[in-house]
């Protein structure tokens, strides 16, 4: 497909990007305010426990410090996502390790921490229950006794350390295991892990004297903060500003209120403007990291490699408070389906509550843990069959008009396109290339998050164009991509476009910058108020030109007619001196993708909309005698739909790519005990420069119908099957199957020794 | 507590400062002086956001003391950038899509120039061995290292037209 475009398509630098390599951008981190205090949480060194007392008279009576509060000085109000379990402070009991027992405020942040090491608490442990296992044997004891009390989305199905119980169900079980010729069951784990952005989550909180507070955060959901924060302050949103300066990267971990309640709380306290930064502990332990999982997979195949019928349960390990859980629980179960024709499916996705950290999203959360089982399993049925796994795969494949698990029609589908390209790239045919190296393959598909986005549109008397967007530029540079959407409709240059974002008082609304959705959204948003600005403009034109509206066009920065032409700048200055000036408010909401209710219970994300297919390839040898893994090449083939900025969207695949493989091979948040092993960045290991290799990115456009020239989002998808390819890679090289995340050399070395458990 | 006066030489222009002993330079540079493009993370060492340039060499300032500096020569990343005309790092991170969020990118720079200054004719590997301790969890260092390449391809061009 090829669209003739000037603006949108190609390749240019990304607006903000002066600003990040002068070292001028102001992120969270970096933002201050004169007479800032600076605050600390005192967290809980329990897993589980009853909170006996709190003494904070030591800490009050240091140089410095202004203030110490716990339970007793906030609201007690519940609050959360789909499920309200949350609270600021733990009130009598404790639930994880790391759990905010009080929070300071002092003159400098050494205060603040001599602070904490000043108050006193007492704790009567309790038993704690440290694993999926323990929290669903019959008799365990529960997490939250007053579950039943809390509130919640009626849709979640809930019971007792259950959480949430996403269910598809589609045909007729018995008979499609029947119509097998063989059955495989396999069972797979992976561990928690974190976003790991850079930049530490950071909130900057000042009240004024009308009692109207303004939080500067780095978080990718300003509106979905502003309403929290009115929760937890028992304040109408209106008084609550929230200001997001730059972002460090989030990749789903700063969705959700983090440092921004204590922040305010404690400034409300003081008197004085306070800022609270996390510290990489406090991230490794009491973040909102991704779910460790058990994924059980029962998959019935004819022996010419038809899938018949598949049932699968995910289990994540949502830690003491629900967190993204049962959306992820949800989500999961159409990632188990897999990109899959399937007549017979029955799928679950739980939400688990544990003594553990409230785990959260992480960049497709469900994803990878997902299509880690699913595509494993796939490559180990096409062994057990003598079948080559990108033939099995071609052989189950979605295709355009298919249905998706529950009964959305497909569309725009290049899957196929995918799987070939990706195993060509790689050399598929030659798939054990040499003793110890080996070549996988996985595939998937992904959704692009809904909700809704809108932006104002101005333009200056100089011509230039302020794109004012409620979405924040989390790094993706989503911002920039809708920006040259708006560029080429208003026929102006990319450098003309000025971006304003993420302010709740001052910015239109928008979902906020998750879920692949921020360039698809804010860019259609961005269509639709150059429609209407093109109706202000023709007016105006019409009047000066002297012909029909109808004549009339957008074209170098002018609109233009029969030969005549005037200036937006002109028209601009007109418009100013007459009505107020030139401005739009463009809006977007993807339409609801229709699906089969009848196949779906309790499911909070019943399907995919705008869904991208992708594949990816990997090619890498394994130390036999240390188990070390070299990735050699690594292709990734994604259906993009539209490639609204190709350089951009290869960042997106080789930085997704860059998370995945420290997923797949060295990264987990080590519990032992309900306490985190390894709460620091030496020994959570995330890959470097070194340990990456090249990653080929070929895009593939199928456009979606609803995307800006038909994208799709494309952030969250290269983030999904590094962990099956690796792990499919591996097993050809070695003979070898790991069915548990991270595939560290060590299990590999043991496994290879025949000890050990895969 | 007991002050240091110090006077440290950063980006060409003298600062003198009044800090307790234990600050560190990271903490004077964006606290005392307001030079925030000096980032701040893990602050043990572990990942490169903190990186300056010391004597030329680059160092992780945050676990530096800034008692340590008195008398160096200190580059922070807004001391490359002259009248508004980025040094070729800059213009190349810009020109090849090095940049995401950009937290890690200052220390990278600084990373980079301090490697690019030791070895104009970098390799793959070795620019890659020279930013190890730089960490970026948004752009899986591909187009970083591709950055490095034109901007050293950039200067021994114009070594050589010189
Ligand atoms: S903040 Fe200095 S190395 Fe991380
Ligand atoms: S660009 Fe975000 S951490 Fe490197």
């Amino acid at each position: 497909m090829s669209i003739e475009t000037r603006v949108v398509g190609k390749s240019l630098p990304r607006l903000d990007a002066a600003g990040k390599v002068t070292g001028t951008a102001v992120y969270a981190a970096d933002f201050a305010l004169p007479g800032m205090l600076h605050g600390k949480i005192l967290r809980s060194r329990e897993p589980h426990a009853r909170l006996v007392r709190i003494d904070a008279g030591r800490a009050l009576a240091l140089p410095g410090v202004r203030a110490v509060i716990t339970a007793t000085d906030v609201l007690d109000v519940r609050y959360g996502g789909g499920l309200k379990d949350e609270t600021v402070f733990a009130r009598d009991r404790v639930r994880y390790v790391g759990q905010p027992v009080a929070a300071v405020a002092a003159t400098t942040r050494e205060a603040a921490e001599a602070a904490l090491a000043a108050i006193d608490v007492v704790y009567e442990p309790l038993p704690a229950v440290l694993d999926l296992e323990a929290a669903l044997a019959p008799g365990a004891p529960l997490i939250h006794e007053a579950w039943q009390t809390y509130t919640a989305i009626p849709i979640l199905h809930r019971e007792g350390n259950v959480c949430q119980r996403a269910r598809i169900v589609v045909g007729d079980m018995e008979r499609g295991f029947a119509e097998a010729d063989r059955v495989f069951e396999h069972e797979f784990r992976t561990a928690m892990v974190h976003q790991g952005y850079t930049e530490p989550r950071a909130a900057v909180a000042a009240w004024d004297s009308a009692g109207q507070v303004t939080v500067w955060s780095n978080t990718q959901l300003p509106f979905e903060i502003q309403n929290t924060l009115a929760e937890i302050l028992a304040l109408p949103p209106s008084k609550i500003r929230v200001i997001v300066p730059g972002i460090g990267g989030g990749f789903g971990g700063k969705l959700r209120v983090g440092v921004e309640h204590f922040a305010a709380l404690l400034a409300r306290r003081t008197g004085r403007p306070v800022k609270v930064v996390t510290t990489s502990e406090e991230e490794l332990t009491a973040a909102y990291p991704r779910q460790g999982t058990r994924v059980e997979l029962k998959t019935g195949v004819t022996r010419d490699g038809r899938i018949t019928a598949k049932e699968g349960r995910i289990w994540f390990d949502t830690g003491a408070f629900a967190g993204s859980g049962p959306g992820v629980a949800s989500v999961a179960t159409l990632v188990l389906a897999g990109p899959y024709r399937i007549p017979n499916l029955l799928l679950e996705g739980y939400a688990v509550y544990t003594n553990k950290t409230n785990c959260g999203s992480f960049r497709a959360p469900s994803g990878p843990q997902s299509n880690f089982a699913v595509e494993s399993q796939m490559d180990m049925i096409a062994d057990a069959l003598g079948l080559d796994p990108l033939d099995f795969r071609l052989k189950n494949i979605v295709r355009e008009g298919d249905e998706g698990p529950t009964g959305q029609v497909l569309e725009a589908v290049g899957l196929e396109e995918c799987l070939r390209r990706a195993a060509d790239a790689i050399g598929w045919r030659d798939r054990r290339p040499a003793p110890g190296r080996g070549k996988g393959l996985a595939c998937g598909w992904w959704t692009t998050t809904g909700g809704s986005s809108g932006v104002y549109v101005k333009i200056n008397p100089d011509g230039s164009v302020a794109m004012n967007t409620g979405a924040a530029e989390i790094g993706t540079a989503a911002l920039t991509g809708a920006a040259q959407v708006l560029a080429e409709e208003l026929g102006v240059d990319l450098a003309d476009i000025s971006v304003v974002s993420a302010d709740t008082f001052a910015t239109p609304f928008d979902f906020g910058a998750q879920g692949s959705r921020t360039a698809f959204a804010v860019g259609n948003a961005c269509r639709a108020a150059v429609a209407d600005l093109r109706r202000q403009l023709f007016g105006l034109a019409a009047a000066q030109l002297g012909v029909d509206a109808e004549a009339l066009t957008l074209r170098d920065k002018a609109v233009v007619a029969d030969g005549k032409r005037i200036a937006l700048a002109e028209l601009a200055r007109l418009s100013q001196a007459s009505g107020g000036g030139l401005i739009a408010h463009g809006t977007f909401i993807a339409p609801p993708t229709p699906y089969d209710a009848k196949r779906v219970e309790a499911h909070v994300y019943p399907a995919f909309h705008s869904p991208s297919f992708h594949a990816h390839a990997v090619d890498l040898s394994v130390d036999r005698e240390t188990g070390e893994v070299t990735v050699h090449r690594y292709v990734v083939a994604q259906d993009v739909g539209f490639a609204m900025n190709p350089r951009y969207i290869e960042g997106q695949i080789e930085g997704g790519v860059a998370q995945g493989l420290g997923q797949a091979l060295s990264e987990e948040i080590v519990y032992e005990n309900g306490r985190v092993l390894n709460p620091n960045l030496t020994d959570y290991k995330m890959p470097t420069s070194l340990d990456l290799p090249r990653v080929e990115s070929i895009l593939v456009e199928h456009p979606s119908l609803v995307g800006p020239y038909g994208a799709k989002g494309v952030g969250e998808p290269p983030n999904i099957e590094p962990p099956a390819a690796v792990a499919n890679a591996v097993a050809a090289a070695t003979g070898v199957r790991i069915t548990t995340l991270p595939i560290t050399a060590e299990k590999i070395a043991l496994a290879l020794r025949g000890e050990g458990p895969a | 507590m007991s002050r240091l006066a110090l006077s440290l030489r950063i980006n060409g222009v003298t600062h003198d400062v009044l800090t307790e002993p234990h600050r560190t330079l990271l903490d004077v540079l964006r606290d005392d002086l307001g030079l925030t493009g000096t980032k701040e993370n893990c602050l043990e060492a572990e990942c490169g956001v903190c990186t300056i340039l010391l004597d030329g060499r680059a160092v992780n300032s945050c676990i530096l003391l800034a008692a340590q500096c008195q008398g160096r020569e200190i580059v922070t990343i807004e001391g490359l950038a002259r009248a508004g005309v980025f040094v070729p790092l800059q213009q190349a991170f810009v020109d090849h899509g090095a940049v995401q969020c950009g937290y890690c990118i200052p220390g990278m720079i600084l990373a980079a120039q301090a490697y690019l200054d030791e070895c104009p004719e970098p390799t793959d590997d070795g620019i890659r061995e020279a930013l190890a301790g730089n960490l970026c969890r948004c752009t899986g260092y591909q187009k970083i290292t591709d950055a490095v390449t034109a901007a050293a391809r950039g200067l021994a061009r114009a070594r050589t037209t010189q």
